[in-house]
């Protein structure tokens, strides 16, 4: 019943239900199947010999053999892929891209830090001056206190002292 | 003394050690049973055993086997179906 061209239907499997037709014999527990399953290694014991039969060559092509098959009425299954549609892939650019890319960016920075530089340069700025301001007007008092200190502490011993003396 | 609803035996109880040393029970809902084949009653292989929340998050090829009657039949009740719809 096993023999090149014969009818089967697949028993097991995800296949099961489907009918094809035994291409090649492989050895003595395997066949090659093609038609409505995918052309596929399968055991003799996952398929179940129908009575027809198709004459075509050993090892004939899935296209030989979906001709055949279609004047019976079935319809193959088609193994090969489908052909890949062009997907626009993320491609690696190029070192000039790259530099005309970080160009923008750096403008794009440019056009928006500017500004809070300015805010922040300004309230800095203010700030820097009042505190230098600051800074400078106590270093002034502190140079005053401390002017008027030691003299007067130096005055003020020299007074105690020739006090004590006396 | 465990929560009134939780006396019920409807949930299966799973003792287990906590940190703190003490064994506390956890009350669980019970899964569901297996799933069996319709033409001879065996127990479906390929079919996880799951609560249906779990079920529902699984792929479709998760739950059941990819093939012809997948799911409601044992494989080899499937291929003496496949035999008999040869042999006609």
């Amino acid at each position: 019943m096993i023999e090149v061209g014969r009818l089967v239907t697949k028993i097991a499997g995800r296949d099961a239900g489907c009918k094809a037709i035994i291409v090649e014999i492989l050895d003595d527990k395997y066949v090659l199947l093609d038609g409505e399953t995918r052309r596929r290694k399968c055991n003799i014991l996952h398929i179940e010999p129908l009575n027809q039969k198709i004459e075509i060559k050993k090892n004939a092509s899935h296209e030989e053999v979906a001709k055949v098959l279609k004047d019976i009425g079935i319809e193959t299954r088609q193994t090969k892929p489908k052909p890949k549609t062009q997907k626009s892939k993320a491609k690696r650019k190029t070192p000039d891209q790259l530099r005309v890319q970080k160009e923008e960016k750096r403008k794009l920075r440019d056009i928006f830090r500017p500004k809070k530089k300015e805010e922040k340069a300004e309230t800095k700025e203010a700030t820097l001056e009042e505190k230098a301001g600051l800074v400078e007007e106590k270093h002034e008092h502190k140079s005053e206190k401390e002017e008027i200190k030691p003299k007067e502490k130096k005055a003020a011993p020299k007074k105690e002292t020739p006090k004590k003396k006396e | 003394m465990p929560a009134p609803r939780l006396r019920s035996r409807s949930l299966r109880k799973l003792y287990r050690k906590v940190p703190g040393g003490r064994t506390a029970i956890h009350f669980k809902r019970r899964k569901p049973k297996a799933p069996h084949c319709s033409n001879c009653g065996a127990v479906l292989k390929g079919i996880p055993r799951e609560l249906p929340y779990k079920m529902r998050s699984m792929a479709k090829t998760k739950k059941r086997p990819e093939r012809p009657f997948g799911g409601s039949l044992c494989s080899r009740c499937m291929r003496l179906e496949m035999i008999k719809r040869a042999r006609q």
